[in-house]
């Protein structure tokens, strides 16, 4: 056979199988030894162990990394305090310890009750209940000596999330939460390999928080107790029989986070939003040009500290069902069309294009027709002859209009998207939107129709279908400050491991250079200068329309914008903004960079059902930039004899507050002086009247694109 | 293949079966009193058990009554199979308990190192088996056997489940020792292995990595902290005293104090709930599976049959030390199962193709 020719004798190793015998003996042997150790020796001992001793795993919680600003200031801390739980497990008689706890805690003692048997009958028995956290000094006092009288009463030292600057950041900072039941698996899956999570752990749950969870959140570290049947914490000799490993693990911090924000400058823009009459919610974003994020805002906002004491059902509905959607991240998770502020992008395709100069003359007039429509301005008396200078300062509608025709969709994409619009930046942060910068491809792919040559002029003005967010727009204001350099936005400036170690950092990422003639659609630098002559006239010119908010010494170029929220019927289209209900009234876009020759710093505010950008965005923007000067740049500021910036107005507010004779004067005085500090040389002349209605117009919504603020006869 | 009723019945081992079939029986008893408590389906996971245990026995009666010869002709082939599947782990397996082990098969999840072990026992039982080694194995012939069994080493410790990869050495090591390998080498290899672990654990190693290698060695499997279950696990087959708390009266483990009770952790349900009589029995039981698969192996009819026994007899006794020596706290916690007591159909079945194949030398120890 021609297996058994491979074999060889079986013989040759019967000698060993003496050998094998002894092996399996004595390993079996060992193993009857160790059982006899265990059940015959020390049976009676593990007995009692398993009966009435109970060895308890208390968790040590690591505390969760620290969010410093870019100078080391803190965003976002931990806080130790003392919280009450029951253990159902151990409670003998749950009503007569909740009437106790109660009455020391004053609170109903049925409900103590309620909140027992709910998370019994879902978390099970083992799973202590908080009743109360951040217990005063008397409570903890008094709970102590409760304690001894009812078994499964505990006092427990927590560690709270604390964030000192309140509702202000909480979109990119986040919130943390206790992990749901549910939640376990999935995390244990997503996270496999790298953390095992557990009933009772800390999650972050939004925004940086959770992007960064993983780092942030340390190793909670172990120690064993021996407890007795009723959960008390009985004398603890640790046992030669139950091994070392009953030592307990120290708890590992989790990693620091510096983020690239300012936290003064961050302040600063809040105030701006608070202390605003016509804005009451929107975003805000400051970027320095080189990508890094100095100040973030979305309002309305919300508090994260009441997550980290466990949010309750009912704020929480309130938040979700807010129209003005408090836990929504707007500068990147809310799309609007920029309306004017988009004007500047097209002027740059058109003069690469060699469609106009920046000396060429444009005929403006108040209205065009094109195909079987007519397309306004937002003026009735129209512009006249205007270069793109004049047509910036005053956004004319019409001068665009030209250039949209002659122009086209696709080429407007080709140079516009350079700018990044109508894709995402790829900040740090999660749930950002790209936006839509529409071409006829896409509306054929999309839409299913052919590109409409009329939407070629409502494109040109910001309409149709473009859509940006605030950062987006930031990054492209900054491209254009800097003459053609589109920097990547990135808000974590470095990562550390508690033991120093770098974890991650972050370097400003140049996109592209726009003005690099190897670009196939790249824009030449002279384009920039002259779409940055234009802008600085917006907020400098005679007639610019946001030239009522300067900053002493400092010059800063924009241009101002408004999206429209929904269309309106014919009839409407000259309706007074500020007439209609709020949530029908315009957002206003202001979006800016400063200094206006090197600038430093792009700003975009979006000042939502503001009507306009110029008495809505800017003032918010000119205040943030000021306080960036202030900090950064004080020497170019030049003192004036009212105004003061809002850096030095924090600090005297401050300063009053602890000086308790100045406080009352301070109330009293506190609103015209806020009043007077927003205004500079003028107060904007209120809107007019509603304009005549447009008799010839017929429903066309794209002459929506105003800017009333420059309704002023034409030169 | 025609196998005539009455030389099946003169032929095949009766007793060793028994053996295999009081296991089962005490395995499944035991099974019922650690899943009924359990929430998430308990009478799922004991009737799933004896189907496998069924589908486990028809393979072994088969395989009985084949040439087990045959599998000298395709060890190769199951090698080079089996080896592609623990590749293709790397790539599409599903990660579970921190570690990729399986491929998902639809209606059965596919855990290629299991299988592995029995492919290696074939294919190193092939090679061994070629001549007699006059005074052992030297340098040179160690060199094959010693590639075949590392290269499925290092693709299970890359999963990572260094516990399932330190078994094949186990297994290699075992056979290769049978069949005598020269004294040189084996202190050599012993007085290296001393040095290099040392040393490598104190000045190689960095406390973080050190506590990784400690991960490593149990990923994720327990997420209380491997102490935990160590010393709940001591507790309960301590407190079943000598005659234990009675069937289904465990409060360790009815109390799910322990983890994954009813795969790796059943020794202790069974320590706990019948004392030192219920696991002096079972540990009985295995000794003397242990004793007949060496009376089979010593009276193989060539040294292919021999050497292959040998070989699944380290496969089941490895794996039933090292799960008792973790319940009873001798050694550290790996993912090992009980052979024949925890539940799991890959274990079950390979364990029943490695009893399958030994009844099958038994079978034809006749044929001199």
């Amino acid at each position: 056979m021609q297996i058994s020719s491979q074999d060889a004798d079986p013989k040759s190793l019967q000698s060993r199988y003496k050998m094998l015998y002894i092996a399996v003996g004595f390993f079996i042997f060992v193993i009857i030894t160790r059982l006899w150790f265990l059940q015959i020796m020390h049976g009676n001992e593990l007995r009692t162990f398993s009966e009435q001793n109970l060895l308890k795993e208390i968790r040590i919680p690591a505390p969760r990394g620290i969010i410093y600003d870019r100078e080391g200031k803190i965003l976002v801390e931990n806080l130790t305090g003392f919280e009450a739980t029951i253990s159902p497990q151990y409670t003998e008689d749950l009503e007569a310890t909740s009437k106790a706890v109660a009455k020391v805690l004053d609170m109903a003692w049925k409900k103590v009750v309620k909140k027992v048997k709910k998370s019994r009958r879902k978390d099970g028995p083992f799973r202590p209940v908080i009743i109360k956290d951040n217990l005063t000094r008397d409570e903890v006092f008094k709970l102590a000596l409760l304690k001894l009288d009812h078994p499964g009463l505990d006092i427990k030292e927590n560690i709270l999330r604390t964030y000192p600057l309140g509702s202000n950041g909480a979109q990119f900072f986040g919130y943390v939460g206790e992990i749901s039941k549910k939640q376990i698996p999935v995390y244990n899956e997503k996270f496999a390999n790298q953390h095992v999570f557990k009933q009772g752990d800390i999650i972050g749950r939004s925004g940086l928080e959770e992007t960064l969870d993983l780092h942030l959140r340390g190793h909670d570290g172990l120690s064993f107790v021996k407890v007795d049947a009723k959960g008390r914490e009985a004398a603890s000799e640790s046992t030669k029989l139950l091994g070392p490993i009953s030592r307990p693990q120290r708890a590992i911090p989790g990693a620091n986070l510096t983020l690239t924000i300012d936290r003064d400058l961050q302040q600063a823009a809040y105030n701006a939003f608070q202390e605003s009459e016509k804005t009451k919610t929107g975003a805000l974003v400051m970027l320095k040009t080189n990508g890094e994020v100095l100040a973030w805002i979305s309002t309305p906002s919300f508090d994260p500290n009441e997550f980290s004491r466990g949010i309750s059902a009912k704020l929480w509905s309130t938040l979700v069902n807010d129209p003005d959607k408090p836990l929504r991240n707007k500068v990147l998770q809310d799309h609007n069309p920029p309306g004017s502020t988009f004007k500047p992008f097209v002027a740059l395709a058109a003069l690469q294009d060699g469609i106009i100069t920046k000396d060429t003359l444009v005929n403006a007039p108040w209205r065009i027709k094109f195909g079987s429509r007519y397309y306004h301005d937002h003026t009735r008396s129209g512009q006249g002859q205007v270069r793109l200078r004049e047509a910036i300062e005053r956004s004319s509608n019409v001068f665009f209009y030209r250039q949209g025709i002659a122009l086209g969709v696709d080429k407007m994409y080709n140079y516009i998207s350079q700018l990044g619009i109508g894709e995402k930046t790829g900040i740090d942060l999660i749930n950002e939107i790209p936006g839509l910068l529409p071409n006829s491809k896409w509306k054929k792919e999309n839409i299913g129709e052919e590109w409409q040559p009329g939407e070629n002029l409502t494109v040109a003005i910001g309409q149709s279908y473009v859509l940006t967010t605030p950062l987006q727009m930031a990054a492209a204001y900054a491209a254009i400050g800097t003459k053609g350099k589109l920097f990547k936005p990135f808000i974590v400036k470095s990562l550390k491991a508690p033991d120093g170690r770098i974890i991650k950092e972050n370097k400003p990422k140049l996109v592209r250079d726009i003005s690099d003639p190897k670009n196939e659609h790249h824009i030449e630098k002279r384009h920039f200068e002259a779409v940055k002559e234009g802008l600085w006239h917006v907020a400098n010119g005679d007639r610019g329309t946001a030239k009522w908010w300067k900053i002493p010494g400092v010059e800063f170029a924009g241009k101002t914008g408004t999206a429209q929220v929904r269309g309106f019927s014919s009839d409407q289209i000259y309706d007074k903004c500020e007439e209609r209900p709020r949530e029908q009234r315009h957002h206003g876009w202001f979006i800016a960079y400063a200094p206006a020759e090197n600038p430093e710093i792009a700003v975009a505010v979006l000042a939502e059902h503001a009507c306009h950008g110029s008495t809505g965005g800017a003032p918010i923007a000119r205040d943030a930039i000021w306080a960036y000067m202030e900090k950064y740049k004080p020497e170019m500021l030049k003192p004036h004899k009212w105004l003061k910036g809002p850096l030095q107005r924090m600090r005297e507010a401050k300063e009053k507050d602890k000086d308790p004779k100045k406080l009352k004067k301070a109330q009293k005085k506190k609103k015209p002086l806020n009043q007077a500090s927003n205004q500079i040389s003028s107060p904007p002349p209120p809107p007019k009247p509603a304009p005549k209605p447009n008799t010839e117009s017929g429903s066309s919504t794209e002459t929506q694109n105003q800017d009333t603020t420059a309704t002023q006869p034409a030169g | 293949m025609r196998v005539n009723e009455r030389t099946f019945f003169k032929r095949v081992d009766l007793n060793f079966a028994l053996v295999i079939a009081v296991l089962n029986f005490v395995g499944l008893v035991n099974l019922y009193s650690a899943s009924s408590n359990d929430a998430s389906g308990a009478s799922m996971i004991f009737f799933k058990q004896i189907g496998w245990l069924t589908a486990g026995w028809f393979i072994y009666f088969v395989l009985t009554v084949i040439d087990y010869k045959v599998f000298t002709r395709i060890a190769w082939f199951l090698y080079g199979l089996n080896l592609a599947a623990l590749a293709a782990v790397e790539f599409v397996g599903k990660t579970y308990y921190g570690a990729q082990r399986w491929l998902d098969l639809g209606f059965f999840r596919y855990q290629p190192s299991e299988t592995m072990k029995l492919c290696l026992i074939l294919i190193l039982a092939k090679i061994l088996s070629r001549k007699a080694y006059e005074g052992g194995m030297g340098f040179k012939d160690l060199v094959f056997p010693l590639i075949i069994t590392g290269v499925p080493f290092l693709l299970t410790v890359k999963q990572p489940d260094l516990g399932t990869a330190l078994l094949f050495v186990a297994i290699a090591g075992s056979m290769m020792l049978f069949v005598g390998v020269k004294r040189r080498i084996i202190v050599t290899a012993a007085i290296i292995g001393l040095i290099t672990v040392p040393v490598a654990w104190q000045f190689g190693l960095k406390e973080y990595q050190k506590r990784r290698v400690r991960t490593f060695l149990t990923p994720g499997k327990d997420p209380r902290g491997a102490g935990y279950n160590s010393i709940q696990s001591k507790i309960a087959v301590g407190s079943g005293k000598v005659l234990g708390k009675g069937f289904r009266k465990g409060s360790q483990s009815q109390l799910e104090f322990l983890p994954e009770r009813h795969t790796d952790f059943i020794f202790s349900v069974l320590s706990e709930e019948h004392g030192f009589l219920g696991s002096l029995t079972t540990v009985s039981l295995f000794a003397i599976l242990f004793i007949k698969i060496i009376g089979i192996a010593s009276q193989a009819r060539e040294r292919f049959g021999a050497i292959m026994t040998v070989g699944i007899l380290a496969f089941i006794f490895w794996h039933m030390f090292v799960n008792v020596g973790m319940v009873i706290g001798i050694l550290p916690i790996v993912g090992v199962p009980l052979p024949l007591l925890s539940y799991g159909g890959s274990i079950l079945i390979a364990t029943m193709v490695g009893l399958g194949l030994i009844s099958a030398v038994s079978y034809r120890r006749y044929l001199f």
